[in-house]
């Protein structure tokens, strides 16, 4: 599997998160790459409960809260933590390299 | 020990899964006189009508994963002393809790429609064809996202409300401006009115206009489903009375999400509310200190926008516009003595997940920073 690069290490911001669009990781959804304090994370962009970008959710404490109507998920592993979602996210593993972050479409995070 | 909850919507499912969450393992049974699994009813104004299918509250063989039994029986009697519930078949069921979650319901007249369960909005969705003439009475969230999803579905669709603001005693005048000018943007009929009279496909408003519906959707306001804890001799007033904790009057029940009245309190009859309140009587049943409470969050989403409400609405505080509400795409923080009470935003869900974060945290707020749209809402509450 082909890696993707991101974005520098430092682009995003402690609580930011981008989309990667299908055209550049040839997966089916979006994938949302986070980062919570030093660490990155990435998950699939569209939540499972209702159509939502979870690239825009609210990142804190190892979490994403999805931006439509609060469902939780853990960035680490896709569960979901808190109602109304009852689907996992599925999780793609991130790299940290040569002062970029990168993404394995696909592959799924080693918890 | 075992836990029966009398209901099967999102409080009693609440209530389940946090008892489960928090390592209960003795038998939780729920029992809701609708014949199917737990659903979510927030949908069935929306993509529901829009001819989605049901959205379950959780997936298939959850229940079972979690030892949860789930059937279908109309409670009929409560006996607190021991534990008691007898449904209307004669099967009668024990347990050392009993949990009422036993909701609300609509307000309904012949000749009109409600919606509120499955079957309800089944039926409606059944009427609302293409050109069909809908009158929704009440101007409200259930009225307001059910006109907006008629009006989607090629409905012909007049609104009648006394009130030229609805919902402005919950999210202010600045948000309820928004809202009640987009069905007159859509082309959706808005009367300053009541129903007076209904009948044969006519309705008569009290400012005078008769007009012909096919179709004539009440959203009038809901009732408490509070007579098993009545007939039970627990206190009901607007609601089966419990304290901060969910505890009725009597030990060994408690009262979640609707059907609940905190004594002292309003009523709350929102989605977030069920969860919380669910949440809090599983920590009381597991004999665990409760946690600090959250400010309260609701939404509605109608003709594609989505607005998010966290707080309360306080007409004391300062409004501090962030954006333009009016434009689609604003915040309003509600001010008071330096502190954030509330904050209502259209298609901004992460200023009202900051503003939930600044109320709960007491983080201490100014007028000059939140409305500065430069500043990051996010440094208010995650100082790294």
């Amino acid at each position: 599997m082909t890696e993707v690069r991101v974005c520098a290490e430092n682009e995003l911001e402690d609580g930011q998160a981008v989309a990667v669009a299908p055209d550049a990781t040839g997966w089916s959804d979006a994938i949302a790459v986070f980062r919570d304090g030093d660490a990155y994370y990435a998950l699939d962009d569209t939540c499972p409960h209702e159509e939502a970008s979870l690239a825009e959710g609210w990142v804190e404490d190892g979490e994403v809260e999805c931006p439509l109507h609060q469902s939780r998920f853990d960035l680490g592993t896709g569960k979901v933590t808190c109602l109304p979602a009852t689907r996992d996210a599925c999780t793609h593993a991130v790299a940290v390299r040569d002062g970029a972050v990168w993404l394995s479409p696909g592959v799924p995070a080693s918890s | 020990m075992s836990v029966l909850v009398v209901g099967a919507g999102i409080a009693a499912v609440a209530t389940a899964t946090a008892l489960r969450d928090g390592g209960y393992d003795r038998p939780i049974t729920l029992v809701g006189d609708e014949p199917e699994e737990p659903y979510d009813r927030p949908p069935l104004t929306k993509a529901f009508l829009r001819g989605e299918p049901v959205a379950r509250l959780r997936p298939a063989g959850w229940y079972d994963g979690q030892d949860v039994t789930v059937r279908t029986g109309t409670a009929v009697s409560l006996d607190p002393d021991a534990g008691r519930v007898a449904l209307a078949d004669g099967t009668v069921l024990a347990a050392d809790t009993v949990v009422l979650a036993t909701g609300a319901r609509p307000i309904t007249l012949p000749g009109a429609l409600v919606v509120r369960t499955r079957a309800q909005a089944e039926e409606l969705r059944s009427r609302l064809r293409p050109g069909a003439r809908l009158l929704v009475v009440g101007g409200g969230l259930i009225g307001a996202e059910t006109a907006a999803s008629a009006h989607e579905l090629g409905c012909a669709v007049t609104i009648a409300d006394p009130d030229p603001l609805p919902l402005a005693r919950a999210v202010g005048p600045q948000a309820a401006a928004f809202l009640a000018g987009q069905h007159a943007a859509a082309g959706v009929t808005v009367k300053a009115a009541r129903l007076d009279t209904c009948a044969d496909g006519r309705a008569q408003l009290t400012d005078g206009t008769e007009l012909a519906a096919d179709v004539i959707l009440l959203g009038i306001g809901v009732r408490p489903e509070t007579a098993l804890a009545a007939s039970a001799g627990l206190p009901v007033d607007d609601g089966v009375l419990v304290d901060a904790r969910m505890r009725t009057a009597h030990p060994r029940v408690y009262a979640v999400g609707d059907v609940a009245r905190i004594a002292g309190r309003r009523r709350v009859e929102h989605w977030d509310h069920a969860v919380r309140s669910a949440g809090v009587a599983a920590r009381a049943i597991l004999g665990r200190s409760p946690e600090p409470e959250r400010a309260p969050w609701f939404w509605t989403d109608r003709y594609g926008r989505h607005l998010e409400m966290t707080g309360t609405y306080d007409p004391a505080a300062e409004a501090v516009e962030r954006g333009s509400i009016a434009d689609g795409d604003g915040t309003v923080f509600f001010v008071h003595d330096g502190r954030c009470v509330g904050a209502v935003a259209v298609d901004r869900s992460l200023d009202i997940k900051a503003a939930q974060r600044i109320i709960d945290r007491r983080v201490p707020v100014t007028a000059e920073f939140l409305a500065d749209e430069g500043n990051s809402l996010r440094s208010l509450v995650r100082p790294r």
